[in-house]
């Protein structure tokens, strides 16, 4: 998005960059919401499918109702103790189980004043869980073997995802979603920007379907052929070596409702142009959903070993 | 103002076989409660048992040292647990003949 520097816009960013807390993102004019995980969840809670009008549990589609609650996390570990986060000591962490294919999900639910472009930013990490003497899946995984520096536990996290779910006075509902894909399912590192073409499928959909879902399935798009790769160039992030050290990267991403388009997708050093990147619609509109402007974060693992999404610290900003 | 969370570590799930909670995260809370409602208990005298466990690290962990809470029929059971350091689960064992619990589990915090 381009801005303007008008005196008013540079006298906004110059009060931005002398506050600390701030300085560290590029919100757009208006805040929505600024959440520092070390004092508390800021409305991130567990994503769950719909139940049924007696309240029973039973009737959540099987593969949305074990999300996992948001923890918030010192990063403890067992070798260092508490690490704490960027900010502060806490930091938001969603974990999956410690079984293949396993999401984890948190969620923060708006709804949009106006239509317009939107903005994420978020401070991160992922990581997958220490090893125990137990629970060791040895000194090789995937591509990767323990040398001194390279470290099994990297080939051992699977995914990570950002997303919305949109929907607009017209009733058009949409998601525009990106993952970080850090392996693919045979724990290879792939370490690629990935899209879904498709949208997430509906409970109404599933209402009849429990049978053929399982309780690992990936809700955002089942089908791995439905997702697709950004770009062929993989993007090394700062895992550093072992699952006990928490380097917090930075990401910020824009999308726009009046289009209902995304915008790009800057993590670190890279911005990548997402303008091409299609944004699947539901076919038929959508009544209750007035202005949703929902987004999640998830981590999905793809071996048997807890996954970790931790986030520092969120900004969600608009240019109305 | 105090920070509190709720957190739901199993969902109307059915186990017939003994188990621990998912590790969480607490370091922030002062104080902690379990609730845990058995909204199906079948088999042969069944009893679903109930241990706080605590752990330095969410990998190696121990009982806390406070009795077992024991579930014998459909209830809601609850009790409260201080001074646990930064991580808290449950482990839960089942007796009788062919057990099978259906439980709700809670972990209810405050700063």
């Amino acid at each position: 998005m381009e801005t303007t520097h008008a005196p008013a816009e540079d006298f906004r960013r110059a009060l931005i960059a002398a506050d600390p807390r701030l300085s560290k993102f590029n919100p757009l004019p208006r805040i929505l919401a600024f959440d520092e995980f070390n004092t508390g969840t800021h409305g991130w809670t567990e994503l769950i499918g719909n139940h049924d009008g007696y309240g029973n549990l039973d009737t959540v589609d099987k593969h949305m109702r074990d999300f996992r609650p948001p923890q918030l996390s010192a990063c403890d570990f067992f070798d260092i103790g508490t690490h704490g986060a960027m900010s502060g000591t806490y930091a938001l962490k969603v974990a999956t189980r410690p079984v293949t294919g396993h999401t984890g999900v948190a969620i923060r639910r708006l709804t949009m004043a106006q239509r317009g472009v939107i903005q994420f930013e978020t401070y991160f990490t992922y990581k997958s869980e220490a090893a125990t003497a137990e629970s060791s899946l040895g000194n090789t995984f995937g591509d990767v073997a323990w040398d001194g520096n390279l470290h099994p536990s990297e080939a051992q996290f699977g995914a990570f995802t950002i997303a919305t779910d949109l929907c607009d006075g017209d009733g058009i509902r949409y998601h525009c979603v990106m993952r970080y894909q850090n392996t693919d399912l045979d724990n290879k590192l792939t370490r690629r920007w990935v899209y879904p073409v498709v949208p997430e499928p509906t409970p109404k959909e599933n209402l009849h379907n429990q049978d053929n879902l399982s309780p690992v399935e990936d809700f955002t798009a089942p089908n791995p052929e439905d997702w697709q790769p950004l770009d062929q160039e993989p993007q090394y992030l700062c895992y550093n070596e072992v699952p006990t050290k928490v380097n917090w990267h930075y990401l910020r991403w824009q999308f726009d409702t009046r289009t209902r388009t995304n915008i790009e997708l800057q993590v670190n050093d890279r911005v990548m142009d997402l303008r091409d990147v299609p944004v699947p619609q539901y076919a038929d509109k959508y009544e209750g959903l007035e202005n949703l402007l929902n987004f999640y974060v998830s981590v999905r693992t793809h071996s048997p070993v807890r996954n970790f999404l931790f986030l520092d610290s969120a900004l969600i900003s608009v240019d109305w | 103002m105090k920070q509190s969370m709720t957190a739901v570590l199993e969902r109307n799930t059915t186990f017939t076989a003994d188990f621990t909670t998912e590790p969480y995260e607490v370091a922030w809370a002062r104080e902690a409660r379990w609730f845990v409602r058995t909204l199906e208990l079948d088999g042969e005298a069944p009893s679903l048992h109930l241990t706080t466990q605590i752990s330095p690290d969410g990998l190696h962990w121990c009982d806390d040292g406070a009795p077992e809470q024991v579930s014998g029929e459909p209830s809601l059971l609850s009790w409260p647990v201080r001074e646990f350091g930064h991580w808290l689960r449950l482990r839960a064992t089942l007796r009788g003949g062919d057990p099978k619990a259906k439980v709700l589990i809670y972990l209810a915090l405050k700063s």
